[in-house]
């Protein structure tokens, strides 16, 4: 399965990518928003991860998100925040605006891994024969 | 026994009588030696001659009537005659004539002295209009002289009685008159009394009257007396007092009186009513000068002898002064002198007549009058911040000390001397605003604005004006009162409050957003950290351990750096304890700092600039606080810088302030900041963007330490920035005292 990791910092992407690789998914990194979207248009995605704090003067994660929604081709594709804002009511907030899912760094592997393979079973299940 | 004819001879001819024989027609027969005065001529020649020859013209026809009428019924006739005379000029002669065998022995008596005293007293009767009487009580004999009858206009050959006399009198008075008379015999004591008479011909004439008694053995015998006629002199008199009474009501009406000042004499003579005005006795007429200055008021006596010196030497006859003068039982009271100034050839005052007023009530209300305007004037200068009075149209009637400084301040006006309209006086911004403010009190309506003035020192001032309405007793609006009510404390306290409160909130949002910033920072290596543990322990190829070994190293930094900073921020009093304060030369420092960030400067592809200058003196610094402080800005500046410079200066001038302290600018071409940001630059944790759309790495509390860490060393720290333009930071340092 398809992943995009929107993440400006770079170690965490690195480190995103080979945790994920591990685990059968392909990852690919987009540094800024901009990126994201070209990337987006570009491949056949199942899941994004998008940081929300991109770096100064840049879109950040939730304006992303609202780029996204305008797309109809992500229709169905889920958008998970991954953000080291972890205050309380943080989750809440991202929730609201439209994020699929919620993971605070550090990333608690376990369950992001267990919460992509559901996502997976239930693509392959949607996969025609 | 007849007299023998040689007595005879002797008696006719020594006597003093004037003796004639004469023929009825006159004709001189015989005449004695005395008679010779009458003739102009030699006694011889006497014979023939007429007596009537000698008699002025008009006694002629009298005295031939006379002798006519002689006749043995009536042969004795008694006359007075005049006769010219030579030597004697006018003699009267009174004749008894007496008829004797048709001749007529005339008689006379020498009366020349008796007729002139009776002409002058004729004379003096008509001129005086005065006229006498003769009055015997006891047989009721009234006599009265032609003038008496001129008087009351009566027929002179009609005979009086006291009855008829009376009868000349209105009713009313008669018995007065009488009551004279009667009390004239009991007193025996002359009376004189003025009546109304009225004459025959029906005329009002006033007589005065005299009665004089003549006594014979204490008893009255018979009263001479004269009567008057003083209808002029009684109607002048009259007129007199009426025009004397009208004086006095009119003087009485303004509390006045009349004085008449003798300077020669030093005496000051006073009218009735000057007397009664102040209480004086009423039977001295003149008091003594030294005397009437005592009545003055002693405050008073210096200057109105003052004013009364310029009064006497001015050329103007006109006298006018005033003070105050005591009355005898009540006090001092207030009086205006008006009067008329008399000099003699010398040009010397020796008179002076006038009018004493009374203007007491007047004072009293001129004194409460200005009383009630000052204590007006004190509630209107310490009830309001300011307050004016203005007329309908707008004008300044009224108004405090304090407003008139401002406008005699700003306008060069003085509103309390010169007309001026409110509007041209007051502040630009209360000029929107007052025409109509103004124009709703003329409505009668009150009307509150609040409104903001600049001092002349610069405060901002807050009042409250307050238009109220005046109304005159027919409700209409006569003036519009403008208070001005200083609400500056008031709304300093609600901006506090409001500020505060503003404040309180931002504290709290820092608060949250201190601990967000710290999470995220704390949190965002720490998950390298965690991740690459992980990946480690599953890792077996060299290589990608030593690649997850580098990542893990940068993690590690970075955590640090972010702990770092924060127990900085909390040991700021520890660090002014322990400075390590030595003479640098700060070219020097500057430099090591700008190198120190020159490879992220590159990394970003700004240009990068140092200007130094060495004719800086040194400076006294603990060099680690004041590299950090820079560090901080440098790094600052290229974190927010895109692209364009960051320019470092140092410098030992300022285009401001030539004190020769040390300068250090650090100019960028970066985002700049916006005004509100700006104010709250140096605050800790503050950044220029918050919470969610945080653009930036980092803790915030960077600049926060800057400025903490330059002021440590007596220095200041300034920035300034224009938002797209850029941001410059300018740091201060004293030289070396």
């Amino acid at each position: 399965m398809n992943v995009l990791y929107v993440e400006d910092n770079k170690i965490n992407a690195m480190v995103m990518d080979k945790m994920l690789s591990k685990n059968d998914s392909h990852v690919i990194i987009a540094e800024n928003g901009s990126q994201a979207l070209k990337v987006v248009k570009e491949k056949t995605l199942d899941l994004i991860l998008v940081d929300i704090n991109l770096g100064l003067n840049q879109m950040d994660g939730c304006e992303l998100l609202q780029r996204f929604k305008k797309l109809d081709i992500l229709n169905n594709i889920p958008v998970f925040a991954v953000t080291a804002y972890a205050m309380p009511g943080d989750k809440q907030r991202f929730i609201n605006i439209g994020f699929d899912n919620y993971f605070s760094k550090p990333v608690n592997f376990d369950k992001l891994l267990s919460v992509i393979s559901k996502i997976n079973t239930s693509f392959n299940k949607n996969q025609p024969d | 026994m007849s007299f023998t004819l040689e007595q005879f001879g002797v008696l006719s001819e020594k006597t003093l009588l004037f003796l004639f024989v004469l023929g009825k027609d006159g004709e001189i027969i015989a005449s004695n030696s005395r008679c010779e005065i009458l003739f102009p001529f030699d006694k011889n020649e006497i014979v023939g001659k007429y007596i009537t020859d000698f008699m002025i013209d008009d006694d002629v026809s009298v005295f031939i009537n006379s002798m006519s009428s002689l006749s043995d019924k009536t042969p004795l006739i008694n006359k007075s005659f005049h006769f010219s005379s030579e030597k004697e000029g006018v003699l009267a002669l009174k004749f008894d004539l007496t008829l004797h065998n048709n001749l007529v022995y005339a008689t006379g008596i020498d009366t020349t002295k008796e007729y002139k005293e009776h002409k002058a007293l004729l004379t003096i009767s008509e001129l005086t209009k005065t006229g006498a009487w003769y009055f015997n009580p006891r047989n009721d004999e009234m006599y009265w002289s032609k003038g008496c009858y001129l008087i009351k206009e009566s027929d002179p050959s009609a005979s009086i009685t006291s009855k008829n006399g009376v009868s000349f009198y209105p009713e009313e008075s008669s018995d007065q008159v009488k009551e004279y008379i009667n009390r004239l015999i009991k007193d025996k004591k002359q009376y004189t009394c003025t009546e109304k008479i009225i004459t025959e011909k029906g005329n009002e004439k006033w007589v005065k009257i005299v009665g004089q008694p003549i006594i014979y053995k204490n008893e009255v015998i018979y009263i001479n007396g004269t009567m008057t006629d003083v209808t002029d002199r009684y109607n002048y008199i009259k007129k007199l007092k009426y025009s004397e009474e009208t004086k006095q009501l009119a003087l009485k009406g303004i509390q006045s009186g009349l004085f008449d000042y003798h300077v020669k004499e030093k005496e000051v003579f006073y009218s009735v009513d000057f007397k009664k005005m102040l209480g004086l006795p009423l039977d001295k007429d003149f008091v003594p000068e030294e005397e009437f200055i005592k009545m003055i008021h002693p405050d008073d006596v210096e200057k109105a002898i003052k004013r009364q010196q310029d009064n006497f030497n001015k050329k103007s006859k006109y006298y006018y002064n005033y003070y105050r003068i005591k009355h005898l039982n009540e006090g001092y009271r207030h009086y205006d002198i008006y009067g008329y100034i008399k000099k003699n050839k010398k040009g010397e005052t020796i008179r002076m007549i006038g009018n004493l007023i009374d203007v007491h009530q007047k004072k009293i209300n001129e004194k409460t009058i200005i009383e009630s305007k000052n204590r007006l004037q004190a509630m209107v200068n310490n009830g309001f911040a300011y307050t004016v009075l203005l007329d309908t149209k707008g004008i300044i009637l009224m108004t405090d000390e304090k407003s008139v400084k401002i406008i005699m301040r700003s306008y060069k006006i003085d509103p309390t001397k010169e007309k001026c309209r409110f509007i041209d006086v007051m502040p630009l911004n209360f000029k929107n605003s007052f025409a109509h403010e103004f124009n709703e009190a003329l409505k009668g309506n009150t009307v509150k604005k609040e409104i903001e003035r600049i001092t002349h020192k610069g405060d901002l001032q807050w009042l409250e004006a307050k238009y109220t309405p005046i109304l005159d007793h027919a409700k209409m609006v006569n003036s519009v009162l403008v208070s001005f009510h200083d609400i500056t404390e008031q709304k300093l306290a609600e901006i506090a409050i409001k500020e505060s409160h503003i404040k309180e909130q931002e504290l709290n949002s820092l608060k949250s957003n201190i601990l967000s910033n710290f999470s995220h920072e704390i949190r965002t290596p720490l998950n390298g950290i965690m991740t690459v543990s992980n990946l480690l322990l599953d890792e077996e190829k060299p290589e990608e351990r030593e690649q997850l070994l580098i990542y893990l190293e940068e993690s590690k930094n970075r955590l640090l750096d972010t702990i770092n900073n924060l127990s900085n921020f909390s040991e700021i009093e520890a660090i002014k304890n322990n400075l390590n304060l030595k003479e640098y030369d700060i070219n020097y420092t500057v430099e090591t700092s700008y190198r120190e960030y020159k490879h992220m400067a590159e990394a970003k592809k700004l240009v990068y600039q140092l200007e130094l200058d060495h004719s800086c003196p040194q400076v006294r610094i603990d060099e680690d606080l004041f590299r950090s402080a820079v560090n901080n800005i440098i790094h600052n500046a290229i974190k927010y810088t895109n692209k364009g410079s960051i320019t470092i200066r140092v410098s030992s001038k300022n285009s401001t302030n030539s004190k020769n302290n040390v300068y250090i600018s650090v100019t960028d071409t970066g985002i700049g900041i916006d005004k509100e940001n700006l104010k709250k630059i140096f605050d800790p944790f503050m950044q220029e963007s918050f919470g969610l759309s945080r653009k930036y790495e980092g803790t915030g509390i960077g600049l926060s330490l800057s400025k903490r860490y330059i002021e440590i060393l007596d220095g200041n720290i300034k920035v300034k920035s224009k938002v797209g333009k850029g941001t410059q930071f300018n740091i201060i340092i004293p030289k070396c005292q």
